[in-house]
């Protein structure tokens, strides 16, 4: 419990310096939503000082911090500047686009990478190169061009997909890259606990493959799987990014993008605000999950 | 599917126009949407015109037509306009457009709208009368040309539509199609309007505005996932070859500058000879070339030939009209400047055309520091007035004063433009835009652009049109002068999908 404790106080900590890293590297960019105004000509200099008199763009930067954070604390994440409309909202429907892409995805790697670890532990062949295989292209293949090449041959060549707003294309570069990355150290680890005495000896009693993997092999490779799937989860929030801006997907990389583009500062910091502390939820989730599967990690404290 | 919240839109009773079979969801993408207060539409400039009409319309020659007004009337002098509203024109929450709804939407604009550069005409208003239901008469301080142009960028919105008092919400105009679901950056569904005043129209059973600006146009198109688009010049090279595609410019040209730091000019750039230097080392023909392939077109002018205002005398003048480096260096020399110990920085949009603008300069010898930024960032740097040269584009336009308006003291928004401060210049166009009569104008406005022309305040390189693309099942669709999708001669509501 007070491990539990360490490990989610860390993780705040951590979210607000990130919060206040944010808000610092946003003021650093050129111009703002004024200047998005200004920009498309309507504004004399004097409308411009004022607009910005208005939305409290004239005020030093830490107190604007302080009034952000005080009022998204009290759950207020304030209101678009560049739209008017509530950031809420708006946060909230590229969340869904952004967690059903990387909940698609992600269940899929997993799954891709588990079960091939699995038949490979089972001493499957074909699984083994499988495993090469899909290392290999999660490597030498970054998923922006396969997504593009993708774009051309099913959307634009064959037509069998949407070229914006399509779900499946997406969904299975993402997957194939995440098995790909979990299934090299993990059929790693496999391997070499398959090679431990009390597997080798589980073996020679001719207990059937599967039995084996799942009973002997699985059990002492799964801490390793969790670890490798926190970081896997994380890179993959970072990785929808590429895939929402190519397919069109409204979620929450296009909006933060979309953001800073128009220096729509409080769409911005909630956007990366949410997550970043989803990254760190994910990190403090796995440190969890860790303590919770290997008896060694309870010990050690 | 409808969406729910636009529900009480479609309960108004009045049955204008006998509806006709509505077909098809028009997947279209141009620019996007900042705001539902269609009087706040500072960058909503192609979208809006789907539910919010105005009084006039701009034809498709640049020339004022009849809307929401059907007949209009200026005197004389250029004080009193009147205009003849259509009759039994309902807004979308069923109520009547009527005087007093125009009324209502000219004192909202002139009084409760603070930006802007419509704002700024509306308050030469001095009476809006309104003599009965279908009348509205304006009386104005000083005459103002760009009046019933200006006025298509009025739009009339039911004064019922909620945040009227602030910052409307869900606009209720009168358009062909209704503000339905609007997510910003992402999307706006506009459902027919099935009591449209014209008949037979709008023929759509909705339009799906797809407002991402990040996503390749081009790709989609060819994919049918977007019916009407606009898209690159090279990207409409290659659709105008496939036979699936039909691709149309804008009426209204965008024009190429490159402009020099006004506001507080820096050596070597304060020297006249300098600025015809850079003049003459320019290669325009390739610019345009670069920019445009085949359609691009060199001139001197802000608007291109075929435009009312357009002077071929004096394009035909054009000292800069081809390169000529030895003219260039040998105004170097006489000005005591050497290029090669001459720093110049220079700003830009992230657009390629500005390396060719780069590469062109540098051929002179001169060290060239060149910050390309994204628009806000360019904007800010502008701005500052701390750079020497930029290179720029500026699109449509409803009226050509709004192109002269930037170049005055006051702008609205001069930084593109280097921030000229000249009192005599502002007087020049001041006088043209006060100009009832058009050859008079046409004059005054020829007299502020020798004055331009003169100082060197930029040097305009040619004129590209914006190419938008529709897939070839798109009938009845044809662009406009401006970016607007719907006009009194056409657009979305004219559209149907076979």
């Amino acid at each position: 419990m007070r491990r539990a404790l360490t490990i989610l106080a860390a993780a705040l900590a951590q979210g607000l310096a990130i919060t206040f890293g944010l808000f610092l590297i946003f003021g650093a960019i050129p111009g703002d939503v004024v200047d998005v105004w200004a920009s498309a000509g309507d504004l004399d200099a004097a409308q411009q000082a004022a607009l910005r008199a208005e939305l409290g763009l004239d005020q030093p930067s830490w107190r604007r911090f302080l009034a952000w954070v005080g009022a998204a604390l009290a759950g207020d994440l304030g209101t678009s500047q560049r739209f008017g409309q509530p950031v809420g909202p708006m946060l909230w429907d590229a969340a869904q686009a952004s967690l059903q892409l990387g909940a698609l995805s992600g269940g899929m790697g997993m799954l891709l990478a588990f079960g091939l670890c699995l038949a490979q532990a089972a001493g499957s062949r074909t699984a083994r190169l499988a495993v090469e295989a899909i290392n290999l292209w999660s490597i030498a293949l970054p998923t922006f061009c396969v997504g593009v090449a993708a774009l051309l041959m099913f959307s634009v060549w064959l037509g069998w997909l949407p070229a914006i707003g399509g779900l499946l294309a997406p969904v299975i570069i993402l997957g194939i890259d995440n098995a790909g990355q979990l299934a090299k150290p993990l059929s790693e680890e496999v391997a070499e606990v398959a090679a431990l005495p009390h597997v080798m000896a589980a073996r020679a009693r001719g207990l059937s493959p599967l039995w084996l993997a799942r009973w002997h092999i699985l059990p002492l490779a799964a801490p390793v799987a969790v670890s490798l799937s926190g970081v896997m989860l994380a890179g993959l929030l970072g990785g929808t990014l590429t895939m929402e801006l190519l397919f069109g997907l409204p979620g929450l990389g296009a909006l933060v993008l979309n953001g800073i583009q128009g220096r729509d500062q409080p769409v911005v910091l909630a956007g990366l605000v949410v997550a970043a502390l989803a990254i760190v939820l994910v990190n403090a989730l796995t440190s969890l999950a860790l303590a919770a599967l290997d008896p060694r990690q309870r010990w050690r404290e | 599917m409808i969406p729910r919240r636009i529900l009480p839109f479609l309960a108004a009773p009045p049955a204008m126009a006998q509806a006709g079979p509505r077909r098809g969801i028009l997947r279209y993408a141009t620019l996007g949407l900042d705001t539902a207060d269609p009087h706040r539409h500072t960058g909503s400039i192609a979208v809006q015109q789907a539910y919010v009409e105005a009084l006039t319309s701009i034809g498709p020659d640049g020339g004022v037509e009849p809307f929401l007004a059907e007949r209009f009337s200026l005197s004389g002098d250029g004080l009193i306009a009147t205009f003849h509203l259509r009759p039994g024109v309902m807004f979308h929450d069923g109520s009547v457009m009527d005087a007093a709804a125009v009324r209502a939407n000219i004192e909202r604009v002139r009084d409760r709208i603070r930006g802007g550069w419509l704002a700024g005409a509306m308050r030469l208003i001095t009476a809006i009368e309104t003599p009965d239901a279908g009348t509205v008469t304006l009386r104005l301080s000083q005459p103002y040309a760009p009046l019933l142009t200006s006025l298509s960028e009025l739009w009339i919105v039911s004064p019922r539509s909620p945040g009227w008092d602030g910052t409307i919400t869900r606009p209720a105009g009168t358009g062909p199609f209704l503000f339905g679901q609007w997510q910003p950056n992402l999307r706006l569904q506009a459902p027919a309007n099935p009591h449209y005043w014209r008949p037979g129209q709008p023929q759509l059973e909705a339009v799906h505005f797809d407002l991402r600006g990040d996503v390749d146009k081009g790709i989609a198109l060819r994919a049918g996932d977007l019916h009407v688009a606009d898209v690159a010049q090279d990207v409409a090279t290659q659709l105008r070859a496939d036979p699936r595609f039909v691709v149309q410019g804008l009426r209204d040209t965008t024009w190429y500058f490159l402009a020099f730091n006004n506001r507080r000019p820096r050596p070597p750039f304060d020297n006249p000879l300098v600025r015809r230097a850079l003049g003459h080392v320019l290669d325009k023909p390739g610019f345009m070339r670069f920019v445009a392939g085949e359609a691009g077109v060199v001139t001197n002018q802000m608007v291109a030939p075929g435009n009312l205002y357009f002077d071929q005398a004096l394009h035909e003048a054009d000292p800069y009209r081809a390169p000529d480096l030895d003219q260039a260096r040998a105004l170097l020399r006489e000005a005591g400047v050497d290029p090669g110990r001459t720093a110049i920085e220079m700003v830009s949009w992230q657009e390629p055309y500005a390396q060719a603008a780069v590469q062109m300069v540098r051929r002179l010898g001169f060290r060239v520091t060149h910050t390309p930024l994204d628009d806000i960032g360019a904007q800010r740097r502008l701005g500052q007035y701390d750079w020497d040269i930029c290179c720029m584009a500026s699109g449509p336009r409803a009226d050509v004063f709004l192109r002269w308006v930037r170049l005055m003291s006051d702008g609205p928004n001069p930084v593109l433009w280097g921030g000229i401060q000249d009192p005599e210049l502002d007087g020049m166009i001041r006088a043209a835009a006060a100009e009832p009569a058009l050859e008079p104008r046409r004059a005054k406005y020829a007299q502020a652009w020798a004055r331009v022309a003169e100082k060197h305040y930029f040097l305009v390189l040619g004129h590209a049109a914006n190419q938008i693309a529709w897939r070839r099942e798109v009938r009845g669709f044809t662009t406009g002068f401006t970016w607007s999708p719907h006009r009194a001669d056409g657009g979305i509501a004219a559209t149907s999908l076979g």
